[in-house]
């Protein structure tokens, strides 16, 4: 593991980046089960609206990666929030990372789990994952925003396969109906909830300013890919609708995958085994950010910033994040009553962390007299 | 053990210093039978002492241009007896051994103490020959040979532009090998160039006998299985290259140069992909990915599926494999390992046997491995039908260390194949593009234009794009004139 280049900054990325990171860690877990928790037709226009929202957010994000501070990374925010208060922050911060990081994994496990490993247990899968994540992640920062690319072209064409959910005889327009809400149910706002933590994701581009070549165009791209986001979700969301119809919807707990097991082809009879293991390839992106994310912010927390960052802290904090997601997995995850309390707790935390993180730091910024400096 | 070391250190260190003698030669030259002192009588108080290594020279030219000259010659200077070759002067001992080992002449006017030397270094080596490593049905035909002037004629042949830079380096400190590093001024970026210039000034090692060795000291990244120097044998390969905008490196008695910076599709990259046209070359070039994936994919996916995913294999299909298996002693992994390490051995086998006992190698490899272990229940029929495709697959890559690269692959993705299925395939095809992502050719990204991505250059990535629309260089390559027209007024 080359330990110095974890945290290195030879290049910058530009837009094209910032787009596909967007997007990319908005199509993590929430999106499988997204449907069956929204069920309503009329969704589709929330899912639209908090797009709209997450644009704002956004707008807000890019205001920051736009000053120095954003590129100064560490220091950038020492700047802004004082010593202290970063550190706090950093500590507080540990804890949405792992809960992000739990759920994502343990849920991609189980659906590993549950259609292809029936009777291996998710704590092997999940020591599998992690295996693979920390490899990626011990090639730094650099690298794993690199990654992006690879990851987005190995999945993004999966989305295609669903189209064929839009032609009869399994399309009907009847399925669509009613488009507007007559009545608005308390389960709505879960899943009011559930769609703006799954458009969270976007917010952990404010810890890699030092990475993101920004200028006036770096909102323009942000937006991509969010619009894109957008897209996808109302595209599987209107398909599943199609296919299972709202009313039965709700009794699919992964609908999509659900949907994928009907493809075939003469040679494979289960595409949606193979359409899994692709999205590996995002799941281990994300993680693997998220991972350094983790030793970074445990760095600061813990006031260890003047020494260098090293392959064997990368790799205690893998570990204790390992043995930590065996706990939730044993204590929670395995549970049906007390899974739906942790993604309960993602849902609420997502949303939080989306709409706090760049409105406090504008607002911190404004008061502070921070102006962007990016012009071309 | 210090002592003698210090002992020898100063003696080494003497000779470097001593005078420039014949009798200081002499010293140096014992125990060589074909070191030669000869006399030649110019007159009565002239005499010319003749030194050289006889297995280094060209001995019909030394009596041609040395011996005939200085003995028919009336002048008083050598250099006006000696015209038809370069006559170097040399200063001092040091020097004089140089030359001295690398075939030239030395030669003492004892009447006027004069050292010079004659460069008449000895031909013998190839003809240039076709290329055994790389070859193509049409195009050129020649390829490098082990001489390092005659590779260079052939690249100049082909560029003859003053542009065109050949700068000569010297390693090893016993097989003192020259290195030319070629590139194209003006064009190549400075930084390729000024990298390999330091990192050839830093190299530290006695004896170089192929460009892989000079490599191995060039690459940032030794412990990778993929290559990250280019070699090639095809001058028209690097020539290519170099109007590309990379630069080359040509070694002294090895036929094989090195080109940089390389990224991993150049890897299946053909010198006919430029010769065949567009839509040819582009279906060849996707059908050269396709068995890559195929090599390293297939059996892996085999044991995956017969392991872990039988739901995935339609009815009929299953049928057929289930009946083909129902012998086997073996499991999906341990039959496919078998006759992958067989597969190996085969292949080792036939690089080394003579080309005579080729056929033999085939009649064994293909009833015994093939028919025998079906019939003697070692090996299922759809196993053997899929390690025969996936190793004519591997071959359909240009790049020959590539294909060995292949075999570990393989292997490894078995591996995790056995353990996790497709999932360990596709966990295991992820640590290797996070690999390549990480990987550099002379501080260049190895998996551009991919990632790190450059929109243009994809018109000669997959595919081939139509000559005529490729009409800049890849950016990934940062040359410092882009466009390959010339600009008109």
């Amino acid at each position: 593991m080359e330990t110095h280049q974890l945290f290195k900054k030879n290049e910058t990325y530009n837009g094209l980046y910032a787009m596909l990171l967007v997007n990319r860690l908005q199509m993590l877990y929430f999106f499988l089960i997204m449907p069956s928790i929204l069920i309503n037709p009329y969704m589709i226009w929330v899912l639209i609206a908090v797009g709209i929202l997450s644009q704002l957010n956004l707008l807000l994000l890019s205001k920051w990666l736009l000053t120095r501070l954003s590129s100064n990374g560490y220091n950038g925010f020492v700047q802004l929030f004082g010593e202290k208060l970063v550190r706090f922050l950093s500590f507080i911060g540990l804890f949405f990372i792992l809960l992000k990081l739990s759920v994502i994994t343990l849920g991609f496990s189980e659906i590993i789990q549950t259609f292809m490993f029936p009777s291996t247990d998710t704590n092997f899968l999940v020591f599998f994952i992690f295996l693979f994540c920390c490899y990626v992640a011990s090639k730094g920062v650099e690298h794993t925003i690199r990654f992006v690319l690879i990851s987005f072209f190995c999945t993004f064409w999966m989305i295609t396969f669903f189209v064929f959910f839009f032609f009869p005889p399994i399309a009907q327009l009847s399925d669509l109906y009613p488009l507007i809400p007559m009545d608005w149910k308390v389960e709505n706002w879960k899943a009011f909830f559930l769609i703006l933590s799954s458009y969270s994701g976007p917010e952990f581009l404010v810890f890699l300013g030092p990475w993101l070549k920004t200028n006036n165009k770096t909102f323009r791209y942000l937006s991509y890919g969010n619009a894109l986001t957008v897209v996808e979700y109302v595209f599987l969301f209107i398909a599943s609708l199609l296919y299972f119809g709202s009313n039965y919807l709700s009794k699919s707990k992964y609908p999509i995958i659900n949907m994928a097991r009907y493809f075939q082809n003469p040679v494979f009879e289960r595409i949606d085994m193979v359409m899994l293991s692709f999205e590996l390839f995002n799941l281990v992106f994300a993680v693997s950010l998220f991972l350094l994310l983790f030793y970074g912010a445990s760095k600061i927390a813990f006031g260890k910033m003047s020494k260098p960052s090293s392959g064997k802290g990368l790799l205690f904090s893998v570990f204790l994040i390992f043995i930590g997601m065996v706990l939730v997995n044993e204590l929670f995850w395995k549970s049906w009553e007390k899974q739906n309390f942790l993604l309960n707790l993602q849902i609420i935390a997502g949303s939080i962390s989306y709409f706090l993180v760049p409105l406090i730091i504008v607002l911190v910024m404004k008061k502070k007299g921070v102006k962007k400096h990016a012009s071309t | 053990m210090e002592k003698k070391q210090i002992e020898s250190k100063l003696v080494t260190q003497s000779i470097a210093e001593s005078e420039l003698s014949i009798e200081a030669l002499k010293k140096i030259l014992v125990q060589m039978d074909d070191a030669e002192f000869v006399e030649i009588d110019i007159s009565d108080i002239r005499k010319i002492h003749l030194v050289y290594i006889r297995t280094l020279i060209d001995q019909e030219k030394l009596n041609e241009s040395i011996i005939k000259p200085l003995t028919s010659c009336s002048k008083p200077s050598i250099q006006d007896c000696i015209v038809n070759s370069s006559i170097i002067p040399i200063p001092t001992f040091i020097e004089a051994k140089k030359q001295l080992f690398s075939g030239s002449i030395l030669l003492f006017d004892s009447s006027q103490n004069l050292w010079l030397a004659v460069p008449l270094k000895n031909p013998i080596g190839r003809a240039i020959e076709s290329s055994e490593t790389e070859t193509i049905l049409f195009g050129a035909k020649d390829s490098f040979s082990e001489q390092v002037e005659q590779n260079i004629t052939l690249i100049r042949r082909r560029l003859p532009i003053h542009e065109l830079k050949a700068e000569k380096f010297t390693v090893g400190s016993l097989s003192e090998t020259s290195v030319v590093l070629m590139y194209i001024e003006g064009l190549t970026n400075p930084d390729f160039v000024s990298t390999v210039k330091e990192k050839i000034s830093e190299i530290n090692f006695d004896l170089f006998f192929d460009s892989s060795q000079v490599a191995a000291f060039l690459e940032e990244h030794q412990n990778s299985i993929f290559p990250q120097f280019q070699q090639t044998d095809r001058p028209d390969v690097v020539t290519y290259s170099l109007e590309l905008g990379k630069i080359t490196l040509l070694v002294d008695n090895t036929p094989f140069a090195l080109v940089a910076p390389i990224t991993f599709f150049h890897l299946f990259q053909s010198p006919e992909d430029y010769i065949n046209r567009w839509v040819v070359a582009s279906f060849l070039r996707i059908i050269r990915y396709v068995s890559f994936i195929l090599s390293v994919t297939l059996i892996p996916f085999y044991v995956a599926l017969t392991t872990h995913h039988y739901q995935m294999i339609p009815i009929q299909t299953l049928l057929v494999l289930v009946d083909s298996r129902s012998k086997l002693p073996f499991t999906p992994f341990w039959e496919a390992f078998i006759m992958l390490i067989f597969i190996e051995i085969i292949k080792e086998a036939s690089l080394r046997m003579p080309t005579k006992t080729g056929q033999t190698l085939g009649v064994i490899g293909g009833i015994v491995i093939g028919q025998a272990a079906v019939e003697a229940g070692f090996a299922s029929n759809v196993l053997i039908v899929m390690v025969g495709i996936s190793t004519i697959a591997s071959f359909l890559i240009p790049n020959y260390l590539m294909t060995k690269a292949n075999s570990l692959i393989q292997l490894m993705l078995l591996i995790f194949s056995s353990l996790l299925g497709i999932i360990g395939i596709a966990l295991g095809i992820i640590a290797i593009l996070a690999h390549l992502n990480s990987l550099s050719s002379i501080k260049q990204p190895y998996f551009s234009p991919v990632s790190p991505f450059f929109r243009k250059d994809w018109i000669d990535l997959f595919i081939r794009g139509p000559l005529v629309k490729m009409m800049e260089r890849p950016e990934h390559l940062k040359p410092l004139k882009l466009k390959r027209y010339k600009t008109r007024r």
